[in-house]
């Protein structure tokens, strides 16, 4: 379901591609940068895919994506009901370490790091996890958004 | 996503792979069976036509990365292994290209994100579908 800003779904990894198009249409209305709205969409790609592939025992379920324009960002909110888990502590891959030396995971979340600006989390009161992350729209954006 | 493929006969024959639309965690597995099925067919080199791949995610990696162990008659590992997967796809990146799966075309922001990961050290990219071929 979408209202606005917001989608709200039961999702199975199908679905994936139907919420980066929802992303693709918001993000275009908020004038993001094109180059930016790929790095957008592979970021809640990857989220919402260690979402449903490790947070859902049957791989499916309910996730709401809101986008929103806060100042100069693109504020992107991904709420879950699933197992807890912070992605944002998540090991990046240390390269400069041997292999049998580096600690697990994990090249989605690398992959998140590099593709936003700003990247949170907070454990739901209700239970579920709540990933926010944020991208720089430039500022001829940002004065036309002013200028109405 | 769409898989089309051609036989290239020369002096190394070499499967063109092209793939089309987008490749993410719903579907890299038929990425995968596909290269199962060339195998058994007897091919051994593949080229990916990557032109009209609009979006890849990790998960396409892992689909890229199994299919260079296929080509060499090794079982790729288990996609559900997680972290696992991306380890020894890390450990081979360390090891330099290989020549049996190669890439072609990609566009900027897949090619960008082969970069990212490290992934470029692997798989031979090539801007010209001529000189790819060539190359094997």
């Amino acid at each position: 379901m979408i209202n606005g800003p917001v989608l709200e779904t039961i999702a199975t990894l199908d679905d994936i591609a139907k919420i980066r198009q929802f992303l693709r249409e918001r993000a275009t209305l908020l004038e993001l940068d094109p180059s930016k709205i790929y790095d957008l969409l592979l970021a809640v790609t990857e989220l919402v895919t260690n979402t449903l592939l490790y947070g859902y025992p049957e791989k499916t379920g309910w996730i709401e994506i809101t986008i929103r324009r806060e100042n100069n960002q693109l504020i992107t909110r991904i709420r879950d009901r699933a197992i807890p888990f912070d992605p944002t502590l998540a090991p990046s891959p240390d390269t400069s370490r041997p292999l049998n030396q580096r600690p697990l995971g994990g090249m989605g979340i690398h992959l998140v790091r590099q593709m936003v600006d700003t990247f949170g989390y907070q454990r739901l009161p209700q239970g579920g996890n709540e990933v926010t992350l944020g991208i720089e729209i430039k500022e001829e954006a940002i004065q036309r958004h002013q200028e109405g | 996503m769409q898989i089309e493929i051609e036989n290239i006969q020369g002096k190394t024959p070499v499967t063109v792979m092209a793939l089309t639309g987008e490749l993410d965690a719903s579907n890299f597995e038929s990425v995968i069976a596909k290269a199962r099925q060339l195998y058994t067919a007897g091919t051994r080199h593949i080229l990916l036509d990557l032109s009209a791949l609009q979006f890849m995610s990790s998960a396409g990696l892992v689909a890229l990365h199994s299919m260079v162990l296929i080509m060499q008659g090794k079982e790729p590992h288990d996609t559900s292994s997680g972290w696992n997967a991306f380890h020894a796809m890390e450990a081979d990146s360390e090891s330099g290209s290989q020549p049996y799966v190669k890439i072609v075309n990609p566009q900027p922001k897949v090619a960008s994100t082969l970069q990212k990961t490290g992934m470029d050290q692997f798989f031979p990219v090539f801007s010209e579908r001529g000189a790819a071929l060539a190359s094997y």
